[in-house]
């Protein structure tokens, strides 16, 4: 009889915060692309005889999304010293949470690829400061083959908020589905931008399978996935390696793997980081945190509207499809994007396939993010509406769109450049424009006029040829008939 | 004027004849200098000197006063810091080979308030490694001297402050303490030395041992420039969330006005279990004494937990953090870094060159009681013994004002005795550390000589932000006995 795998799947994520100044002194946080050591001050230093100053703001981050995330909120909290030595850390010990993190016991919904919903539970949420970043001298800025490396202490002391999820997800599109969810909510939150790529979200993963027969792997960690296509080809392959083991009735070594996504395969780190006895004890420069009555409480009111309720929203007061809907509310700005639109007189369906398509397009080519679209809203609402109202064509308010895009010009002088005119184009301006095809065709008008046009491929191609020149300004309706009537049909 | 009435004069004193133009700061930074460079070769007290941005510095702040501007409470006052705090540009070394040469780019909290009060830093003083001692003989600069008795010890880890003191180079200087290091060298050099309340004064920039229990204080040889400096000293600052926020009293106002009648007295009766020599309990009975007849009622009290217990518990915390603390001597970012080929051997040889015997010891220590499978039996342990040790002083507080038992297990002993039996060394702190584990103000003062004229320091403990209570306290036994004496060793006519 052949043996079933299931995968079990816990996953530790690291969400960068984005507060103006780190955890516990006033620098910035900005560290990429600033110059290497330039946003440090004695204390993310850790210079001799410095101090922490716990950052008010980063509790506020950290306690609205454990809240966001049904997490319970402990009302004192402590900081705990991890001990270890690594040139990237500055004091040789991470300040971070232990037995009371800010957060625990919550869940997040998350929607499985059979259409049902699941619950996947939130084992803690706590905060911790990042460590600077190693640059290796390598040709290719590895570790291997690098004669040194350069300490950049820009990130050191970033805030940093854990979230550890209970080992609930049953498949590497379900860790995609609940790493999407989470990064949405971050954003909705707007604590931080969740980009994987910029490693302002860090996804590890604990994993092992269980066997039909009863029995059950060891589980293994798995780094350094950097995007969620990275998180699932590294899911996959670790399954697999673990089931193909497990099959042969080998045993998994219980260890660290790393992603290799040029290789496309997990390979184990046996470096000696991994022998770590972290040595926590509670941080004697932080007295505990309690928070004030009522802290909570102003907390939970700052939330915004949470992403699913959004999206049933959207679905129900807009009689919009579902997967389009996930689309548009994937990001907050975006879903603001689309409201702001329709309340702005443009049609939700039209809206939203313009939002899909060609906002999206955009932003993708441009590299920007949501917020820096550069069309207002009341410009896309305005002009979808032309749409709507039948005085503009599709094809022609794309042509206004690129115009304004390039341009930045007002919707009406792009409509003025673009020759576009309210209503379209029509009688005797039409009349005049296929008068002139025809004539610059004259092979073909002979073809049809000798009636040898049998499947009307001719006559589609002078309609194309009419639509193509009035930019689909013109009705087609009106364009088919006096095409017949001027070939004398 | 000669030598001899500048240095026996207090930081009060000072400040007022500067203010009132008897003499000029660079008078008495001369003279303070010049004292130094006579008799430090002898004590060793100081690790850097810093006679020309003394001398600027003064000069600075005379032409303050002759613009009319008052540079504040010590205006001109000659002063020492422990080469614990740091100073912005001026070496900062813990002792330590591993820090030889390292210069901080900021000020500490305690330096900054000296300044912005008109104070002069003459230099650094010298100190056990990391704080860590009680002879100021674990010091990669060399053993200081005690004035008193130039073969010993002034005691530890603040010795080289209290030398300074005791032998008049300066009236006032800071020390830190952790389990006894201000009290046991003000006791063992004859002058009177302040542990505040933890969290009384700000440990921004002091170089960290065993952060819950470190504290900033000073050194005097009267009572009046502990509350001076306290003054100076004590305050807020957002830069150590582990410094209060409560407003601080007038020390200086409020001594004035103490009275002793009514005031109770506990008498901790569980030092005299320890085998003592027996003119310590002497000067302890001849400061009781003192202090019934200003009014005060004296009573027993026991602290049967803190007396034997707090030794082993402050053995395992103060270590457990400095493990910690002293992990970022790496060679990475500052201070000694080895050759080496690959990280770990940067490491190993930074940290095997660069820290002292006791130092490495006190790290291990720390290391082991913090590792798992140990941390519940030692770490959390002691956690669980400080705060009966905690409960029980406040207990004590609940019946008494003050607490009165001998400072320090012995008068200065010699150089080289000690220094080779680490658990007779950490004996010393016997009756001094359980106060750091309370967090509670600690007060030594001169109460007698031992028979071969060493001096010997009462203790005396406050309850919580107590430090007015066991100052008024001391102010009353001072007006008895008298301010403390330049040591004999110390600066003289002559010298």
């Amino acid at each position: 009889m052949k043996t079933d795998f299931s995968p079990v799947i816990g996953l530790e994520i690291h969400v960068q915060l984005n507060t103006l100044s780190k955890l516990f002194c006033p620098c910035s946080t900005d560290y990429i692309g600033t110059v290497p050591n330039t946003n440090v001050c004695p204390v993310c230093l850790g210079l001799p005889g410095t101090l922490p100053v716990l950052n008010g703001k980063v509790v506020e981050s950290a306690v609205r999304t454990a809240l966001a995330i049904h997490c319970r909120i402990n009302d004192a909290t402590r900081f705990h010293r991890k001990n270890y030595f690594y040139p990237d850390l500055p004091k040789a010990y991470q300040i971070s949470q232990y037995d009371l993190p800010v957060g625990e016991e919550g869940y997040i919904d998350i929607n499985t690829e059979d259409g049902s919903s699941k619950r996947i539970g939130i084992i803690r949420l706590h905060l911790e400061e990042d460590a600077g970043k190693l640059v290796h001298a390598a040709a290719d800025g590895r570790l291997a083959g690098a004669t040194s490396s350069y300490v950049d202490y820009n990130r050191a002391g970033v805030p940093l908020a854990e979230i550890v999820s209970a080992p609930d997800l049953s498949s590497p599109a379900e860790a995609k589905e609940y790493v999407s969810r989470l990064r949405q909510l971050v954003r909705y939150l707007g604590v931080s931008d969740g980009d994987m790529e910029k490693g302002s979200m860090r996804v590890d993963a604990n994993i092992s399978v269980k066997c039909s027969d009863g029995r059950w792997g060891n589980r293994t960690e798995i780094k350094n996935m950097n995007s969620l296509r990275a998180m699932e080809r590294g899911l996959a392959y670790e399954i697999e390696r673990q089931s193909g083991i497990l099959e042969k009735g080998g045993t998994i070594v219980q260890e660290t793997r790393h992603w290799n996504d040029a290789q496309g395969i997990t390979l184990s780190s046996r470096s000696k980081e991994e022998a770590h006895d972290y040595r926590y004890f509670p941080e004697p420069d932080l007295p505990p945190l309690f928070l004030p009555d009522g802290y909570v409480e102003k907390m939970a009111s700052t939330l915004p509207e949470m992403p699913w309720i959004r999206e049933s929203r959207f679905i129900r007061d807009y009689s919009l499809p579902e997967k389009d809907v996930a689309v548009i509310t994937e990001n907050p700005d975006l879903a603001d994007l689309f409201e702001e639109c329709v309340s702005g007189g443009a049609s939700p369906e039209r809206t939203s396939n313009w939002i899909r398509t060609e906002v999206l397009r955009v932003i993708h080519e441009r590299k920007i993010p949501v917020s820096e679209f550069p069309l207002s809203s009341s410009v896309l609402a305005e002009l979808i509406a032309l749409i709507d109202s039948g005085k503009v064509s599709n094809t022609a308010a794309k042509e206004v769109f690129e115009c304004i895009l390039q341009t930045g010009v007002t919707i009406d002088e792009a409509l003025v450049r673009c020759e576009v005119q309210a209503g379209g184009i029509s009688g005797s301006r039409l009349e005049n424009i296929i008068r002139e095809i025809l004539q610059n065709n004259v092979p073909v008008v002979q073809t049809i006029r000798a009636g040898e046009d049998k499947k009307g491929k001719k006559g589609k191609f002078l309609m194309g040829l009419v639509m193509r020149e009035t930019r689909g300004q013109a009705d087609p309706r009106e364009v088919r008939e006096m095409l017949s009537e001027l070939l004398g049909q | 004027m000669k030598i001899m009435s500048y240095h026996n004069m207090s930081a009060a004193s000072v400040a007022r004849k500067i203010r009132s133009g008897e003499f000029s700061v660079s008078d008495i930074v001369r003279a303070c200098l010049e004292c130094i460079g006579n008799m430090d070769g002898t004590l060793n007290a100081l690790i850097t000197r810093e006679d020309q941005k003394a001398l600027q510095r003064a000069a600075f702040l005379e032409k303050a006063i002759a613009s009319g501007e008052d540079p504040g409470p010590l205006a001109g006052v000659p002063v020492i810091v422990k080469d614990n705090m740091c100073t912005r540009d001026i070496r900062t070394t813990c002792a330590s080979r591993i820090l030889a040469d390292w210069r901080p780019p900021y000020n500490s909290t305690v330096v900054e308030a000296l300044e912005n009060a008109g104070a002069v830093i003459l230099g650094k003083s010298n100190m056990d490694e990391f704080a860590m001692g009680s002879s100021t003989e674990h010091s990669a600069f060399g053993p200081c001297r005690n004035p008193w008795d130039t073969e010993r010890v002034p005691g530890g880890s603040s010795g080289g402050s209290a030398a300074a003191v005791a032998a008049g180079y300066v009236p006032l200087a800071l020390g830190s303490d952790t389990g006894g290091s201000i009290r046991q060298p003000a006791s063992l050099c004859g002058i009177y030395g302040l542990k505040p309340t933890y969290g009384l004064i700000s440990r921004y920039g002091l170089i960290a041992f065993a952060s819950s229990l470190d504290q900033i204080g000073p050194f005097t040889r009267n009572v009046e420039d502990l509350a001076l400096a306290l003054n100076v000293l004590a305050k807020p600052d957002h830069r150590d969330s582990t410094c209060s926020r409560k407003a601080r009293p007038d020390y200086l106002e409020a001594l004035e006005t103490g009275s002793l009648s009514g005031k109770k007295v506990g008498l901790v009766k569980e030092f005299r279990n320890y085998r003592l020599p027996p003119e310590i309990s002497a000067s302890v009975d001849r400061i009781l004494k003192i202090l019934q007849e200003a009014g005060a009622i004296i009573e027993e009290v026991s602290l049967p937990v803190t007396m034997t217990s707090g030794l082993g518990a402050y053995y395992i915390i103060a270590p457990a953090e400095a493990s910690s603390n002293l992990a970022r001597y790496d060679g990475v970012r500052y201070g000694l870094s080895a050759e080496a080929d690959d990280l770990l051997s940067l490491y190993l040889k930074t940290r095997k060159a660069g820290f002292g015997s006791e130092v490495k010891r006190r790290i291990l220590t720390g290391t082991y009681v913090l590792s798992s499978g140990y941390y519940d039996a030692y770490y959390l342990t002691a956690q669980k013994v400080r705060q009966i040790i905690t409960r029980e002083f406040a207990e004590a507080f609940s019946r008494v004002d003050t607490l009165i038992m001998p400072t320090s297990p012995s008068p200065a002993f010699r150089i080289g005795e000690l220094v080779d039996d680490p658990i007779q060394m950490y004996m010393m702190d016997v009756f001094t550390l359980p106060v750091n584990l309370a967090g509670l103000p600690g007060l030594s003062l001169n109460g007698g000589y031992s028979a071969e004229g060493l001096p010997l320091g009462v203790q005396m403990v406050g309850p919580k932000w107590g430090e007015l209570e066991i100052l008024s306290m001391a102010h009353v036994i001072e007006r008895e006995l008298g301010p403390a004496p330049i040591a004999p060793g110390g600066v003289t006519d002559e010298n």
